[in-house]
């Protein structure tokens, strides 16, 4: 296969070769493993607009459900050249790259304080982004001489949280959340930032939110300074977080 | 009455729905056109961002968009500015960065369709509105995002118009009585002016007793809320009237000082800077004043009108007309309004309510 120019105003998935739409997916129906079940899970394929669906796999989950793998062909695209002006584009530094500008910018450590706010049990996403041990083999920020974090785990009560950053003279909340389309976890979020105005600190604290579906423009509606998703490793975080800081600082005169 | 009527005297209005979907960015459409048709020249910005496309957590949702006319002036972001298409004059590049870019101020040189996303932290809000009504604006629209109020303090806004709507519950009586929680939180009434002089200045919290003493308590003793704390604070000083709060005051402080009311069948003050800083999910004020805690601000937030939604996207609606009866039944004082409503016109005569 002669290499291809991408065209940018027409991206659509690639697998085996550039435009040949082919998607995996996988996904549950609530019916019982059968053949009328795998006749289901194509029709809603093809009903989802994708053209040869096949399925490659699929069992039973337990009674009455049934997971299934499947390929398709996407017929559809995005113009990527009228999207990729939106927001940042970061360039991220590497840990050392990290180092040196904290250094030379800041010249004292970083304060991160972090949790899973709310009922949210999940700790995960603030472990692999504060502590040492990190996510594949990139450590935390506790690993970052330039950072003094401190993670208070789960179920914090939004309050708390604050009142811990306060005592510490935190430069940076971290919150993960996993927002879903109801409205409990978005609130969560969204009184952490009114905790702060209420406080009178919003201006001295960066307020970063993570979790699953956390994209920018979310972000931006809840009131925080960015929102990291999937795939967002320690240094992604330590780079807006330093980088932030300094414009602060440097605009602060 | 037209929304622009009631809220024209708020020279910087702030627009605040209580979810996501309750028609907030309509409200601001409409009060835009009823401006437009005014001929008054508007400023807008959105502490969220508003005129996008789809809803950024259910994707089916598509929003309205805000239209303006030439000359409005309007903060949003670098990009968002470039992308809109419209010719415009750049008035000031200010230092508020946002996920989305940097917040400009532009005055708009042809009509038209764009989004907008401004400073989101309450102090950049302040000072961008400023910015515009200095550069010609004659009232400023600060849109809101998702359940944000801090916009809404009287340290930003003049006036505010709440957006509630079906969304809140599949029971209409449920969206009546949390949409009246909410506005007796806003509403909440000033502290009189006699007690003002024992707490004015304070930066830590104070306890204020019988005898006309005050006591100063740790800095983060009510946001730290430490289980018990307060019960036995309030036990060392039975003759306590009230308790000023310089910052957030959270619903499981007020709910421990309730339960110390009422168990001694006493009346306690809590009193806040205004309505922005008292966080109440649970239990609305009106709840908590029965207990014997009363809930009072030093600035209170004028409340313009409440616009709602009788659609829930994706889900369930409500008759507009009823549910409008059934507000202002609940809620007394303050227009209600479906601006969307096709009796909504200028021509018709306010709620016998409103005064």
């Amino acid at each position: 296969m002669p290499p291809r120019e991408v065209d940018l105003t027409a991206v659509g998935p690639y697998a085996d070769h550039l435009g040949d739409g082919l998607v995996q997916m996988s996904f549950t129906l609530p019916v019982p493993y059968s053949l009328a079940a795998r006749r289901a899970a194509l029709e809603l394929a093809g009903a989802m607009g994708f053209e040869e669906p096949e399925v490659v796999h699929y069992e039973g989950l337990t009674e009455g459900y049934t997971y299934f793998v499947m390929y398709g062909r996407a017929t559809r695209t995005v113009d990527f050249t009228a999207l990729s002006q939106e927001g940042f584009d970061i360039e991220y530094m590497s840990e050392s790259e990290i180092e040196r500008f904290a250094e030379s910018h800041l010249a004292r450590r970083i304060v991160v304080v972090g949790a899973s706010t709310g009922s949210d049990t999940h700790s995960v996403g603030i472990d692999a982004m504060l502590n040492l041990k990190g996510y594949h083999g990139h450590h935390g920020l506790e690993g970052y001489p330039c950072f003094e974090t401190h993670n208070l785990g789960s179920q914090v009560p939004n309050s708390v949280l604050l009142a811990k950053a306060i005592e510490v003279h935190a430069d940076a909340i971290l919150v993960s959340q996993t927002v879903t389309q109801q409205n409990l976890h978005v609130h969560n979020l969204t009184e952490l930032v009114e905790m702060v105005e209420a406080e009178g600190r919003r201006r001295d604290i960066i307020l970063v939110c993570g979790g699953p579906r956390l994209t920018n423009e979310l972000a931006k509606e809840l009131g925080y300074d960015a929102g990291f998703s999937k795939g967002t490793y320690p240094h992604h975080l330590a780079t807006f977080i330093v980088r932030e800081l300094a414009a602060r600082v440097a605009a602060a005169g | 009455m037209l929304l622009a009527d009631l809220t024209a005297s708020a020279r910087r209005l702030a627009l605040v729905g209580l979810a996501k979907n309750t028609g907030k960015t309509v409200a601001l459409a409409a009060l835009v056109g009823e401006l437009d048709a005014q001929r008054r020249t508007v400023g807008v910005t959105s502490v969220g961002r508003d005129g996008e496309e789809r809803d950024a957590i259910d994707f089916r949702i598509g929003k309205p968009r805000v239209h303006l006319r030439a000359r409005s002036l309007i903060a949003t972001t670098d990009a968002l500015l470039r992308d809109s298409g419209i010719p415009h004059e750049l008035l000031e590049q200010t230092d508020v960065r946002t996920p989305l870019g940097r917040v400009m101020i532009a005055r708009l040189l042809g009509a038209g369709r764009i989004e907008v996303a401004g400073p989101s932290a309450a102090a950049d809000v302040r000072a961008v509105s400023d910015a515009m009504l200095g550069h010609g604006a004659e009232q400023v629209l600060i849109d809101g995002a998702i359940d944000r109020r801090a916009a809404s303090s009287p340290a930003v806004a003049d006036g505010l118009v709440i957006s509630t709507g079906a969304v809140l519950s599949a029971d209409a009586d449920e969206v009546v009585q949390r949409t009246r929680d909410a506005v007796e939180l806003v509403r909440l009434s000033e502290l009189h002016a006699a007690a003002r002089a024992s707490v004015d200045a304070a930066d830590v919290p104070r306890l204020i007793l019988g005898d006309g003493s005050a006591v100063d308590l740790p800095p983060r003793f009510v946001l730290a809320g430490e289980p018990g704390a307060l019960s036995a604070l309030l036990d060392a000083h039975p003759s306590v009237l009230r308790l000023f709060v310089p910052g957030a005051l959270p619903e499981a402080f007020v709910r421990e000082a309730a339960v110390w009311a009422r168990r001694g069948s006493r009346e306690l003050e809590l009193v806040a800077l205004d309505p922005t800083r008292v966080f109440l999910a649970e239990r609305g004020p009106g709840w908590y004043a029965a207990q014997g805690l009363h809930l009072s601000v030093l600035k209170p937030i004028s409340l313009r009108a409440v616009t709602i939604n009788p659609l829930a996207p994706q889900s369930h609606s409500f008759d507009s007309a009823a549910l409008r009866g059934k507000l202002r039944a609940a809620i007394e004082g303050v227009p209600i309004i479906d601006v969307l409503h096709p009796q909504y016109t200028g021509a018709r005569a306010p709620a016998p309510a409103v005064s």
